[in-house]
């Protein structure tokens, strides 16, 4: 199996728009490629973790313009359910061209209602640009507010950003200081559907995109679908990004594989675990449930 | 010698019925009784118990093609028994989403009607499948319609089929700016669509009307000039949207509707007499066969006034545009007139909509058990939800559903028809007959219900 999934193209890119690179968690690939859609009329839409009310807590929102976009910028360390809006949006906000982003896991469930729409009328042919994040893990709020407040001493409502990256959960403050937790404390608090996920960098979007593989403040890009590849290029031709070629940078993608391949491989192991994982009276083992198997 | 047909099943209508007709010897019938053969549901009784919002979304699903009708008229039930007064920017969306399903329903019946009809000026019959022309162009214009109709109710509604939007106190969601004017959009282009589809139809008919003769398996009928006519009356209770005990000036009156059983009104038990195999297609039933309408009907017989009573498009143009035409095409051609209104209708309420406004209301009561009732006008007339809330939980439900009424004055307007032409006349009513049927429940003397009185 490929753990990068099928892609046409791999790259190392930052927005060239210093608005966006200001708020961006990496090289904001996602805001910029959204508002380069929505100015073009690729998408007349997009569904993206917004703020919400309660710091560092996302919620899922329709957004129509560059200023919505610029506000929902930034990595949010829990769950945020974008997959929500996906029905609304074609409903009472009138899109005909969705855009969505998620993690891998939100863009199988976008591609599973496009061919298997139960429930979701008319909305397959509305999903226009499907954005993927690279997603290690997700947390609970409450296993993020652990982690802030407990391990890392810091008030939700005074951070700046958040960042997971070399083995270490950073936070940053607005008045400057900047806290750390090892990343091996982390395992308690991931959301054990975590656990059963095969999929790191977004195999089934149009476009992927994370942190890893390129420095700080750029972003690792796979241009996957045909449709991906068109908007690209026109973001390209805009003159929208800063582009590397991957061979160039440093750790470049032989991190990134090596990181999908220890998800995977952890993961698949824990998927098989569920195979054996009760006792019947006659002794023979027990299944849990295994969705990627018909029963 | 009169003798016994029955067509069973009948088609081309929504739902589950039979005709059982006693034919003179030159097959017109003498009386006959239309009847619904579609099991009871009993979305009434199951309600009792059930929160006030679940149960329009469950009395929804009474019917796939006018889900609005029974989704608005329960939710304004429960509104009218709690005494809510929802917001305008809520009503205006309401209002919409009426207009647009009436415009998909009455464009469906387009399909369900036209195989009966001609070509003007010639003896070909209209196939809605042919492609050939100038059929597939009007098969075009009525799907277009109907897909403008469905997406419009899927922006104001959430959902064409069964819509989510509705709740009790108001609506879920305002719709954007952006989908307002797309609606404006669609709206305009379905105003010249139903513009056309309707003068089309009314052309369709008009030829029916003069034809000496319809074609039906084979046999040459006779069209009789009051193909469908009755003496009963017309009961509506607004032309387009509908009335509730809320208003200052309600249009319906319960204490003028009462309800009586199958046995009181339709034939016994009788046998098939006459059949014939070449009736399209399948032929009727076959001689011999015991048939009893009386055991069979699976709905009540409502009255109004004492007398079933015609609902649908024609009362509602009888009651307030004063038209005056009868009979089973005269009936068909009021459903084809209120095709613009539909249009201009959601015009009209997007110019007052409010996309910014609030569309649910700050307080919603839990009920104290009193009596409520809302009428909605659907495709096929005035459906009338009755309900009783108490800490937000229905204790009372009760559906009067259009076809219901239709179901007994159609029957009457059947006599002096050749029986071949009966399914035309039952058409003309669009019948919708899974929304017909309903509970039926009996006082201690096994006679005369009076819902009003259920508790």
């Amino acid at each position: 199996m490929d753990v990068l999934g099928n892609y046409k193209s791999v790259i190392s890119a930052r927005s060239a728009d210093k608005d966006i690179q200001k708020k961006a968690q990496d090289g904001g690939i996602v805001t910029t490629l959204f508002a380069y859609a929505l100015e073009e009329g690729i998408i007349d839409g997009a569904i993206v973790a917004g703020p919400s009310d309660e710091p560092w807590k996302p919620k899922p929102m329709v957004v129509t313009t560059k200023e919505e976009l610029l506000a929902a910028a930034g990595t949010r360390y829990t769950i945020s359910p974008n997959l929500q809006l996906i029905k609304e949006a074609t409903r009472s906000y009138g899109l005909d061209r969705v855009g969505i982003v998620g993690t891998p896991c939100q863009v199988q469930a976008t591609r599973k209602c496009q061919l298997y729409p139960i429930g979701m009328r008319d909305v397959d042919d509305k999903i226009a640009l499907v954005l993927g994040i690279y997603c290690m893990e997700n947390l609970s709020y409450q296993a993020l507010e652990a982690i802030v407040e407990d391990h890392c001493n810091q008030k939700m409502e005074s951070v700046k950003k958040m960042d997971i990256g070399k083995g270490k959960f950073t936070v940053y403050t607005e008045r400057g200081a900047v806290s750390q937790m090892p990343l091996k404390y982390i395992h308690k608090y991931v959301q054990p559907g975590c656990h059963v996920c095969l999929d790191y960098v977004a195999n089934l979007a149009d476009i992927s995109t994370g942190s890893v593989g390129s420095p700080d403040g750029w972003s690792t890009v796979f241009v996957r679908s045909n449709k991906g590849n068109a908007v690209w290029d026109g973001a390209m031709a805009a003159g929208l990004f800063e582009t590397k070629d991957m061979a160039d940078v440093k750790p470049g993608l032989d991190l990134v594989k090596k990181l999908a391949t220890e998800k995977i491989t952890k993961n698949q192991k824990h998927v098989d675990e569920r195979k054996s994982f009760g006792l019947k009276s006659d002794g023979t083992p027990k299944a849990l449930r295994n969705p990627y198997e018909t029963p | 010698m009169s003798k016994v047909v029955e067509i069973s099943p009948t088609t081309r209508h929504e739902g589950h019925s039979k005709l059982v007709l006693k034919v003179n010897d030159e097959g017109i019938i003498e009386r006959g009784d239309w009847l619904s053969i579609t099991p009871v549901r009993g979305i009434e009784k199951l309600a009792i118990g059930k929160t006030m919002e679940q149960v329009p979304k469950i009395a929804s699903r009474v019917c796939g093609i006018c889900p609005i009708a029974h989704t608005l008229a329960a939710t304004e039930a429960m509104e009218a028994s709690i005494g809510v007064e929802i917001p305008e920017d809520a009503k205006l969306l309401r209002y919409i989403l009426q207009c647009a399903n009436r415009m998909h329903s009455h464009a469906i019946h387009n399909i369900l009607t036209l195989p009966d009809m001609y070509i003007p000026g010639t003896d070909t019959k209209i196939n809605p499948f042919t492609k050939e022309e100038p059929v597939r162009s009007v098969a075009l214009r009525i799907q277009r319609l109907r897909e403008i109709g469905q997406t419009i109710g899927e922006m104001v509604g959430g959902e064409a089929i069964h819509p989510s939007n509705p709740r009790v106190g108001g609506m879920y969601m305002n719709i954007t700016p952006r989908a307002k004017a797309k609606i404006y959009d669609l709206a305009k282009e379905a105003r010249v669509l139903a513009q056309d589809q309707m003068e089309f139809m009314i052309a369709i008919l008009r030829n029916y009307q003069n034809r000496d003769f319809a074609e039906v398996g084979g046999t040459e009928v006779p069209i009789p000039k009051d193909l469908g006519y009755h003496n009963q009356g017309y009961m509506a209770t607004d032309p387009v949207y509908g009335s509730s005990s809320l208003d200052e000036n309600p249009t319906w009156y319960p204490e003028r509707f009462t309800e009586v059983r199958p046995w009181d009104w339709y034939m016994g038990e009788m046998e098939v007499s006459e059949a014939d195999p070449n009736y399209p297609i399948g032929g009727t039933t076959p001689v011999g066969t015991k048939t009893w309408p009386q055991m069979q009907a699976c709905t009540g017989v409502p009255l109004y006034d004492g007398q079933p009573v015609e609902v649908g498009p024609r009362a509602r143009l009888v009651q307030f545009k004063n038209y005056d035409e009868k009979g089973a095409i005269g009936l068909q051609i009021a459903r084809q007139m209120e095709y613009p209104e539909t249009a201009y209708g959601i015009i009209n309420a997007l110019d007052a909509l409010n996309t910014s406004g609030d569309v649910v209301a700050d307080y919603i009561p839990q009920g104290d058990g009193s009596l409520g009732w809302a009428a909605n006008e659907a495709p096929r007339g005035t459906d009338v939800h009755m309900a009783q809330v108490r800490d937000g939980r229905v204790e009372y439900f009760s559906m009067l559903v259009p076809t219901t009424w239709n179901f007994p004055t159609c029957s009457r307007a059947l006599e002096g028809a050749p029986w071949r032409l009966a399914e035309v006349i039952m058409r003309a009513y669009d019948p919708c007959v899974s929304c017909a049927t309903h509970m039926l429940v009996v006082d201690e003397d096994k006679r005369i219900v009076t819902q009003k009185l259920i508790q």
